[in-house]
């Protein structure tokens, strides 16, 4: 009889500036990764935009990232764009976009399946990620130590690489990921891909094309709108990332946010 | 006002396409880009030509799928289409003949909208009629990978003189990668460093690797391909069941047709 199997759903946070096919196949990567472990049965993919406060250069306004990433994934039947995070007044920390989407989604959950039937499996969400996020982790400030043990050690982590052994080494050399290293799995994407969405934007810049590295309705909307330009790039320039600057001031607080 | 006149182009990739790939797409992308950024040219056209089945690659599925799939992945696109010429020769076509024949085309259909342009130059017009001259205004020019570069340096893949009249003719657009070195390859050979200006080197920054093989693997293991290839063709491809274990086992014990003519040739000519 086969093992029952866990109903997850992947959250991928980031500012989607704009949405790639790339990031398109970080989904699809994952699920089939999570698929063949034989423990889990992937339900739901979450692409949720940062919100505009995050003050990275180059942002344009959430309005448009979450259209685009609609156009995006208006052909996917298992991926959706959530704009609570780009809609809330402050940056919102990853933990916290994470405990929102996992109570909606045990909500939902508990209502289809029914509130008395205890054998099934629990839904789980986890951050889907690429192997740079896990360096991202190095970086003073921009995490909170207790933030990172909720991520990690509570919901956990899919972490899609390119090929080459680096997230397993950002693992290795931290001690709290070292610690959780059971709930962090790690997808390799074969095929070598650098498609960023800072080459799509540098791309357009210049004036060449993007075709085929995003869908052409996306493309379509960027001329449209006329984003991403040598003004938009300039956006945020000189200023400090919300998240440093937001936890430099907070004292620890407890987790009742 | 500039003095230089433009010279038209049309882009010309020969391969399997077994399946396309969005990176076959993107290669006409970052041609164009990067001839017209020099000022000199104007592309007009692009001409995917998929290979017949003589050729006998390993794993290679049938012609008519391989069409099919190429015009679901060109119909997006208002300057690159498919061509069924070569993949309906009964016997493997050498890639310069493949230049050559639509070049010939070309230069038909360009003679054709001429005559009905100009009245004035018809006398001059009837003279070149027959001939189909080479034109200064108007190239065809391959577009390929760096592998297809580096491949004039097998044995027996090329006759030296297909080589000449490709990159003498005509010109090569050639994408390469950040780890190959094409320009070093072509001073290494003589041939193709005396035509150097025919050759265009296109460095793709921003490394985009969806191989073929690669797709073919992961659809044999029933892996997600999907924004790899568009979903026309993903779809074409589940309904017809294409690429499994036996499709990539075809002509696993042939020899490339290429190889096999010109090892006969050279075998005949050097007895």
């Amino acid at each position: 009889m086969a093992a029952r199997r866990v109903p997850l759903v992947l959250l991928a946070c980031g500012s989607f500036n704009p949405i790639t096919n790339q990031h398109m196949r970080l989904f699809e990567l994952a699920r089939d990764h999570m698929h063949s472990t034989g423990q889990y049965q992937v339900v739901g993919g979450i692409v949720s935009p940062v919100s505009d406060s995050y003050g990275k250069q180059g942002l344009v306004l959430a309005k448009h990232r979450v259209a685009m990433a609609e156009l995006a994934l208006q052909s996917s039947n298992w991926v959706t764009v959530d704009e609570w995070e780009s809609q809330q007044p402050d940056w919102t920390e990853t933990v916290v976009t994470m405990r929102y989407h996992y109570r909606r989604i045990l909500k939902e959950y508990e209502r289809s399946v029914g509130m008395h039937n205890n054998s099934n499996l629990s839904p789980q969400l986890k951050l889907l990620c690429g192997a740079d996020f896990l360096d991202t982790f190095k970086i003073p400030g921009l995490w909170r130590d207790d933030h990172v043990e909720e991520l990690v050690g509570h919901f956990g982590l899919v972490c899609v690489s390119r090929g080459e052994l680096q997230p397993e080494r950002a693992v290795h050399e931290s001690d709290l990921l070292s610690y959780r290293r059971h709930n962090i799995f790690h997808v390799r994407e074969w095929v070598k891909n650098e498609t960023s969405a800072t080459e799509v934007r540098r791309a357009l810049r210049r004036g060449l094309s993007v075709k085929y590295l995003l869908p052409d309705s996306v493309i379509e909307y960027i001329h449209r709108h006329n984003l991403y330009t040598e003004d938009s790039e300039m956006r945020n320039k000189s200023a400090v990332l919300r998240p440093l600057v937001k936890q430099a001031q907070e004292p620890v607080k407890s987790l009742d946010d | 006002m500039e003095g230089h006149s433009i010279t038209k182009v049309v882009l010309l990739a020969c391969g399997s396409f077994n399946p396309i790939t969005n990176m076959h797409m993107r290669m006409f992308e970052l041609a164009r880009d990067h001839l017209e950024d020099t000022g000199q040219y104007k592309v007009v056209r692009g001409i995917i030509s998929p290979v017949g089945d003589a050729y006998k690659k390993k794993g290679l599925i049938e012609a008519c799928h391989r069409l099919e799939m190429t015009r679901l992945a060109t119909e997006s696109s208002d300057w690159v289409m498919v061509d069924s010429w070569e993949s309906l020769q009964p016997e493997w076509v050498e890639t310069a003949k493949v230049v050559r024949h639509h070049y010939e085309e070309l230069l038909a259909s360009e003679q054709n909208i001429d005559d009905v342009d100009t009245i004035k130059y018809a006398k001059k017009r009837r003279i070149e009629e027959n001939h189909h001259k080479d034109r200064d205004d108007l190239q065809l020019m391959l577009l390929c990978g760096a592998d297809v570069l580096e491949s004039f340096g097998i044995p027996n893949m090329w006759k030296q003189e297909d080589i000449a009249e490709i990159v003498g003719r005509h010109g090569l657009v050639c994408i390469t990668r950040s780890n190959s070195d094409p320009h070093k390859f072509i001073h290494q050979s003589d041939l193709l460093w005396k035509y150097r200006k025919n050759i265009h080197i296109v460095r793709e920054w921003v490394t985009n690797d969806i191989s073929a093989t690669h797709v073919r693997r992961s659809l044999r293991r029933g892996q997600s391909v999907r924004y790899l290839l568009p979903d026309s063709v993903i779809h074409y491809i589940k309904e017809h069941g294409l690429y499994s274990s036996e499709s990539e086992q075809k002509n696993a014990d042939v020899v490339l047709a290429p190889l096999q003519r010109y090892t006969e040739y050279n075998t005949e000519h050097h007895h």
